[in-house]
């Protein structure tokens, strides 16, 4: 770093002391040891003593979201606290962008949150390394009422045998088309069921009467080709293994290439800015598409975001190749002291009316399928309300769930779009990219 | 020291395990030399950030110092308001590494950025600069050159050390402005140039933040914005192979100071001191 900037790196800017060597020595020992102890008696640290649940607890919880889930989760949390005076909570949540390196780093430090969020992602990944509780045993004592839960939700947070993860909201993707655009120009709403090719020509069409895209591009995007995948027969993961072939992603880019050839898609760049996981970046909401490939319980959040009316279908193909997903789940720290009312808290946030009313369907709709009825009827946001209405509709089409997404599946995701994007600058023809990411996928789940 | 020593020869040991942050380091396993190999011979997306980074460090620091220079020698002189520009100059330095300015980077340098608004008054329609592969990297490489106020205040103090006395011998001998520079300027400015290739060196293959922040944390698109250190953090804390990036910094490490050692063995060739000292 330079000198005569003033860096991010080292200690902070201290003022002019007279002896200001020793000082900064000091304060970076300070800062070494704390960095270096915990790290190598991480393994020590993790204590495992769950009878001292006596007398006060104090639960960590981590979660990520934005403000609006911050509010609701604390007074959740607080109700419980109203209910049980001798646990307080010690709360921590930030946005989604850096949210599993922090977790990764306070699992590394031995000092991870007793209770934390997480979602398919990384499920397998924290799963696989034992640092999430099985709570299998909780559910067979009844101390985890899981019995109101759809079946297939409840599986989808299983790993290896081991129930690891509780969902704490169901989603399933959606795709929202903008309302207002069509409507103005005179343009036929997409449909649930309608297959592929016709999206396709139906964004085509778009593009041409209303001069915006119809359709964003997902080829990059990894749950719209998981739903292409299921409806093919195949799926992303079949146990350890990839459950598609090269020749399935040539086919997947190819379809796209199609549709970008024909102007029903964005350039490649607006197809980049759209392929950003953030809401706000969404192309239907910033006016570049007219459709985007979200998860339905994204649907208020992008409402927010833009005044036309929006509308929220399945993708196309067969809807059945669509699942209950566990939007995110409630994990429990395997060395937490505090298991016992960890689980007991997961299990208040999933089943105490009050609790449920109040979270509402920010984090995909409830879990309890008696609360969810109950919710769905006191909603009063009409965005949440049509959310809930296509989510239920679709959820007797649902099919079986498919297996949580093994290790290594955030590259697999990073290295989908990588080689769609490939295709869409032209850098690579749809068979050069499809074996690139297989070679690619295959040494991520190695 | 020690407390340095200690995270770093940490760092050295997990290298040749197959750390991945969740496991206690208790549990982990030596696995030699695997992930220097892999790097080497089974990672392409390696050296793809390898070639990235040099590339990088090529366009940028040569550009950065040269613009450093330029601008040092027009403020080297004595006139009202000097202070202020100076001020103005060293301004995006300040700025530093910050995240807020790569932020606003990003969005003038988008396709309907501040930028593209700009050439539109003249007629000219510009690129969607930091979502295309062949300018996104290039957009960085800008801002990097733009914050050249830190090299620059050191060329202006080693400006200031060169004794007028030369110029006039060197002016009575007939020597022009041009000559001057070459004959004068510059080999008495060549400890300050050498410090400052040094330090800007390694700056330019440490830059992560604009990157970071540029991709959202990915390296798009289509990785050509990958730089080296976010490669390293990527394969540390996204895909957890905590023990392949502690592999990955310290051929980092080695690589940065070889490149120190070859600036210093080359630096005598070229570096004069007016004192007579090598």
């Amino acid at each position: 770093m330079h000198p005569a900037t003033s860096p991010t790196a080292g200690p902070p800017a201290e003022p002019h002391h007279r002896t200001p060597v020793p000082r900064r020595r000091f304060l970076r020992g300070v800062l070494a040891t704390a960095v270096a102890v915990p790290l190598m008696f991480g393994a020590a640290a993790c204590g495992d003593d769950s009878a001292g649940d006596d007398g006060q607890v104090k639960l960590s919880v981590f979660w990520w979201g934005g403000e609006a889930r911050a509010k609701l989760t604390e007074d959740a949390l607080a109700l419980y606290t109203k209910k049980h005076p001798n646990v307080t909570f010690e709360k921590t949540w930030q946005a989604n962008q850096g949210y599993f390196d922090k977790l990764a780093t306070l699992t590394a430090g031995g000092n991870p949150p007793d209770l934390f969020q997480i979602d398919d992602n990384y499920l397998a990944e924290y799963a696989g390394r034992s640092t999430v509780l099985d709570l299998k045993s909780y559910q067979d004592s009844g101390k985890l009422d899981v019995s109101k839960f759809p079946k297939s939700l409840l599986e989808y947070g299983v790993v290896d045998g081991k129930l690891a993860g509780v969902a704490s909201g169901e989603n399933t993707q959606g795709l929202v088309y903008n309302k207002t655009l069509l409507s103005k120009n005179g343009l036929p709403e997409p449909t649930t069921g309608q297959s592929w090719e016709e999206h396709i020509a139906w964004a085509e069409q778009v593009a041409k009467k209303a001069k915006v895209p119809g359709t964003q591009d997902p080829s990059a995007d990894y749950k719209a080709f998981w739903v292409w995948l299921r409806q093919q027969g195949k799926d992303l993961y079949a146990g350890k293994d990839l459950g598609f072939t090269a020749e399935d992603v040539t086919k997947w880019f190819t379809l796209w290439k199609g549709a970008r050839d024909r102007g029903a898609t964005p350039t490649p760049d607006v197809i980049h800015e759209g392929n950003a996981s953030d809401v706000t970046k969404q192309l239907v909401v910033t006016g570049k598409a007219a459709t985007s490939w979200v998860w339905v319980n994204q649907m208020p959040d992008l409402k927010k975001n833009t005044k036309d009316e929006l509308g929220v279908v399945a993708y196309p193909g067969d809807p059945s190749a669509q699942w209950a997903r566990a939007s995110m789940y409630w994990s429990v720290f395997k060395g937490s002291k505090h298991r016992d009312t960890a689980v007991d808290v997961i299990n208040f946030l999933a089943n105490d009316p009050e609790a449920v009313a109040l979270l509402g369907t920010d984090r995909g709709l409830p879990s309890n399928m008696d609360l969810r009825a109950t919710v769905s009827q006191t909603v009063t946001d009409p965005a949440m309300k049509q959310s809930i209405q296509v989510e239920t509709e679709l959820a007797q089409k649902f099919g079986q769930s498919p297996q949580v997404p093994i290790k290594g599946h955030s590259k697999v995701k990073s290295e989908l779009v990588k080689a769609a994007e490939n295709v869409q600058y032209q850098r690579a023809t749809p068979e050069q990219a499809a074996e690139q990411f297989l070679a690619a996928c295959r040494s991520a789940i190695a | 020291m020690g407390v340095t020593a200690i995270p770093m020869l940490l760092s050295l040991w997990l290298s040749f395990t197959n750390y991945d942050i969740l496991t206690p380091l208790s549990e982990v396993r030596w696995v030699g030399l695997a992930n220097y190999e892999r790097m080497f011979t089974a990672d392409p997306s390696y050296w793809h950030a390898v070639r990235v980074t040099v590339t990088f460090a090529l366009v940028a620091v040569p550009l950065k110092l040269a613009a450093a220079l330029g601008v040092a020698l027009l403020l080297n002189r004595a006139w009202r308001g000097v202070g202020l520009f100076r001020a103005l100059f060293y301004l995006p330095s300040l700025l530093g590494g910050s995240v807020a300015l790569a932020i606003v980077w990003v969005n003038m340098f988008n396709r309907d950025g501040a930028f593209n608004s700009f050439l539109a008054l003249f007629g000219i329609e510009g690129l969607p600069w930091v979502s295309d592969p062949d300018w996104a990297l290039q957009t960085l490489m800008v801002l990097a050159i733009w914050q050249f106020g830190a090299p620059m205040v050191i060329f202006l103090a080693g400006l200031k050390q060169v004794p007028t006395e030369l110029y006039e011998a060197a002016s009575v001998d007939g020597a022009g402005r041009f000559r001057q520079f070459w004959h004068v300027t510059l080999p008495m400015l060549s400890p300050v140039i050498f410090f400052n290739l040094v330090l800007e060196t390694i700056n330019g293959f440490q830059g992560f933040t604009a990157a970071f922040v540029l991709s959202n944390g990915t390296g798009g698109p289509v990785d050509s914005t990958l730089m080296y250190t976010l490669k390293l953090y990527i394969s540390g804390f996204t895909d957890l192979e905590m023990g392949y990036a502690s592999a990955m910094a310290w051929v980092f490490l080695l690589a940065i100071g070889l490149i120190t050692v070859v600036f210093f063995s080359t630096g005598r060739f070229w570096v004069h001191y007016s004192d007579g000292e090598k």
